[in-house]
């Protein structure tokens, strides 16, 4: 797609290559910020390339990574999670983790941005895809829970930061109380209070970037955008 | 009630999909728009509950049912018949695959009555692949959908591909918890599905003839009657409504976001690149490729260059790259009164 968005003082990127990129441009689009903002569609090196912040969408992390490799936009993605703000929601999520579980046979590629071991579609199929009202710390107007949409979500097995790796910082957990009741991986009788239980984190920070299992571009709430571009993005512009 | 009803009271009533849940300073609603010849975005309502006093969770609602399709906006379904097929399919780039037991093609040609696949061959499928996988059941047959939900798939096609099992009634799909797309001719037979509970439209087309022709013709009226009732009058929306046999809320809503309310694939007949950018031009969110696919010379090939396709449906240049040395296309048949295996697509209303 051609776009020639005016010159603003940010430039965000969306990749888009498959899945839900539309909804995140909307979303951005409605913020009122101070600061001009730019929003590009990147499906190219070059697109990549204008860009001081980047989100990647949900949709289907096998075909996502694919078409990157196709676009020759593999290496430079990886060099971009090294440099700029990343912001990943839910396939977004899979390609920003730094090993994965419940891969396609024979592995897939990954961006390898935050130091979490995630497994794909954690939760069940379809029939498991769930809504939830959500606790997030950090958030404008923080005592309204934000209801998170989990479709066929992935679920954060565990937090792996290496010594050198900027910490970690939990934003939000899902009670296990509002888990699907058919769903395998956390049993009903486990305490869930237990903070060290890496498997309801699901939102976090980790250094520059931003990693969400569930869609905040799937309602009408912009408060997770507004966070994003806030906290994550213009602190490294100033 | 004849699907296992929704686990709460979250779901949303059709009469309610006009009017989505308000949240104070709620932002207008979310886009679909990949495939939008303008470039920018159109929207669509979200429909995820709002958080209620107290906080619950809720399966099936329509917001989890639309967001799947939502998440494969701009890629390929294909249909396969087997788990190798299966994985040929995802490592070439699908963003899901549709189980069933002889491809749109073969139906045509050995005639008889096509029924849902087995669900033994289908969840080979489910183990085979890490992808989304939907099924078909037969227009009406409730009972098959109940039997695909359970085994866990993760779309249900109300198709006019197998033989209809009832000529009067489709699935009330709100009653499943389970999403289902359905195919459609023009806007009054969309809304008609929608307001059944497809979370999920796709052109009928001419399935199992290569041939895109039908497909085209059902997008461009779908696109031209969005454009119609855009400009109406409420008054006019009244008798359009009347006219083409839509409710007239969902007809409403879908002339206020000047697109329908749910995404929207083309299906039936697409055999190459081009004809899978073609569609996105002509304003699909994505691509389902029946035949096309495992009936060319070279599958793997084909359904690559075919998701690359739909990416960069707007870059002639990437588009002229990626359709060099496919091998040969499926045989394309002529769609006339002599087609073997009839009209596909006149069956449903």
């Amino acid at each position: 797609m051609q776009q020639t968005p005016a010159r603003g003082d940010v430039t965000i990127g969306i990749l888009a290559l498959q899945g839900a990129f539309a909804e995140h441009q909307v979303m951005l689009q409605k913020l009122s910020l101070r600061k001009r903002m730019a929003i590009v569609l990147v499906r190219t090196q070059e697109d990549l390339a204008r860009c001081d912040a980047l989100i990647i969408p949900g949709g289907e992390s096998t075909t996502i990574a694919l078409l990157a490799r196709l676009a020759g936009l593999l290496g430079p993605l990886r060099d971009f999670v090294k440099a700029k703000p990343v912001w990943g929601t839910c396939a977004g999520a899979i390609l920003l983790a730094q090993t994965i579980e419940g891969a396609k046979k024979g592995g897939q590629e990954l961006l390898s941005g935050v130091s979490v071991n995630i497994t794909r579609n954690g939760w069940g199929s379809q029939v498991e895809s769930f809504e939830a009202p959500l606790e997030v710390e950090g958030l404008r107007d923080s005592n309204r829970p934000f209801q998170g949409v989990f479709i066929r979500a992935p679920v954060v097995l565990s937090l792996c930061p290496s010594p050198d790796d900027p910490p970690i910082q939990i934003i939000s957990r899902i009670s296990t109380g509002l888990l699907p009741s058919s769903q395998t991986l956390v049993s009903p009788d486990e305490d869930d209070t237990d903070p060290r239980d890496p498997r309801t984190i699901v939102a976090l920070r980790q250094g520059l970037h931003l990693l969400t299992t569930f869609h905040p571009e799937l309602t009408k709430d912009d408060r997770f955008h507004e966070f994003f571009v806030k906290e994550c993005v213009l602190p490294t512009l100033a | 009630m004849r699907g296992e009803p929704p686990s709460t009271s979250l779901q949303l009533p059709p009469n309610t999909m006009s009017t989505p849940a308000q949240t104070p300073g709620s932002t207008p609603p979310v886009p679909h728009g990949v495939g939008n010849p303008s470039g920018t975005p159109v929207m669509a309502p979200t429909r995820s509950a709002h958080p209620k006093e107290g906080g619950s969770s809720s399966l099936g609602t329509f917001g989890v049912k639309s967001g799947l399709a939502q998440m494969l906006k701009g890629g390929v379904i294909m249909d396969v018949i087997n788990a190798e097929q299966a994985r040929i399919a995802e490592e070439a780039g699908a963003c899901a695959v549709m189980a069933l037991e002889r491809v749109p093609a073969d139906i045509r040609a050995n005639g008889g009555v096509a029924r849902m696949s087995d669900p033994h061959m289908i969840k080979e499928i489910v183990n085979a692949v890490t992808i989304p996988v939907m099924a078909k059941v037969r227009i009406g047959h409730f009972v098959e959908a109940q039997i695909l939900q359970s085994v866990g798939i993760d779309y249900i096609d109300e198709s006019e591909v197998l033989s209809p099992a009832d000529d009067e009634h489709h699935i009330n799909k709100h009653a499943f918890k389970i999403p289902f797309v359905c195919g459609a001719r023009n806007l009054g037979e969309a809304l008609r599905r929608i307001s059944e509970g497809a979370a999920f439209i796709r052109t009928k087309g001419e399935a199992g003839t290569g041939n895109v022709v039908e497909a085209v013709r059902h997008q461009r009226a779908v696109m031209s009657e969005i454009r119609k009732a855009s400009v109406m009058s409420e008054e006019e929306l009244y008798a359009y409504a009347k006219d083409i046999q839509a409710p007239f809320h969902l007809l409403k809503e879908t002339a206020r976001l000047k697109r329908l309310p749910v995404v929207n694939f083309a299906a039936g007949g697409i055999a190459t690149p081009a004809d899978a950018a073609l569609m996105m031009q002509l304003g699909c969110d994505g691509v389902f490729v029946g035949s096309g696919i495992f009936h060319s010379g070279d599958p793997a090939k084909r359904a690559r260059a075919i998701v690359q396709a739909v990416t960069h449906y707007n870059n002639p240049k990437i588009l002229a790259e990626i359709s060099e040395n496919l091998g040969p296309a499926m045989v394309g048949l002529t769609i006339d009164d002599n087609l073997k295996g009839g009209r596909l697509a006149t069956r449903g209303w």
